[in-house]
């Protein structure tokens, strides 16, 4: 088994970024083209807790090298089954996934969590992110250590584009809510916008 | 918002995204949220997804991982400390 283990700090609010993180894979996202479909499976929030957990299904289509896909075989197409858990009372997302394709053969879990920024929790929220890397294909010892070695190196980079591609939609994100809220103003502030419906 | 692994679902899943997006940041995080506003347009995406689900044999796989993250479940929605 091999791990990958991350952490890294947002300059937005926990508010921000729990709710930008829905749309992370969307258009305002160009870093991170493996990505090309995220689905809801199941929504609902916890009456006792006031969790909010969802299912969603991640469908992600990056090609392989060749020694790796002679082993894990030649599908490009790979599916992630992932539940998130939100608990607004004590700010705090956590995201758990799994691999579904290929599960017979290599096994990823792994755990995200945003949190506030101790140092800074109104406007800073940290990501923690850890995966648990297990081949399972039969054979030497030599050739899974290669195949976790070849997916820990994937997670690496897929983190950093992931990061980067973040950091887009928050922006976006922030400017569009501002241009909701100055429209609103505007509205509320003339007498010809307040009697036109926008 | 992201597309659907099923193209014919877009149409509905974008609505039901903008919605469950608006609910999320305007009541849920604000505590105000009471019921699911969203629910309607659920139904109709899942009902679409889950015929591309199983055509593409998904669906029993997705029970298989469901099986597999009862933990998950049990660790993270724990009625509050």
């Amino acid at each position: 088994m091999k791990i990958f283990q991350q952490s890294t700090e947002f300059d937005y609010s926990w508010e921000e970024v729990s709710t930008s993180n829905w749309r992370k894979y969307g258009p305002w996202n160009h870093k991170t083209p493996h990505v090309v479909a995220v689905d809801t499976l199941s929504r609902k929030v916890d009456p006792d807790t006031g969790i909010l957990r969802t299912e969603r299904l991640i469908t992600c289509k990056q090609s392989a090298p060749k020694w790796v896909t002679s082993i894990l075989g030649g599908q490009d197409t790979s599916l992630v089954y992932e539940t998130s858990y939100v608990d607004p009372a004590v700010k705090k997302v956590t995201l758990c996934s799994m691999n579904i394709t290929l599960s017979d053969l290599i096994n990823v879990r792994e755990t995200c969590i945003y949190q506030p920024a101790a140092s800074s929790p109104d406007n800073k929220t940290v990501f923690s992110q850890r995966a648990e890397i297990t081949a399972l294909c039969g054979g030497w010892q030599k050739i899974k250590n290669s195949i976790e070695q070849f997916t820990v190196e994937r997670f690496q980079q897929n983190a950093m584009k992931g990061k980067e591609g973040f950091e887009m939609v928050l922006e976006m994100s922030r400017k569009v809510f501002q241009e909701q809220r100055d429209l609103l103003r505007l509205q509320q502030e003339s007498k010809i916008l307040k009697e036109a419906t926008i | 918002m992201s597309a659907s692994l099923a193209p014919e679902c877009n149409e509905v899943k974008e609505r039901y995204d903008t919605c469950f997006l608006k609910w999320y940041s305007e009541k849920f995080l604000r505590g105000t949220a009471k019921s699911d506003e969203c629910d309607p347009l659920f139904k109709q995406y899942e009902q679409c997804l889950s015929k591309a689900l199983k055509s593409r044999g998904i669906d029993t796989m997705l029970k298989e991982a469901r099986d597999d993250n009862r933990e998950n479940d049990a660790e993270h929605m724990r009625p509050k400390r």
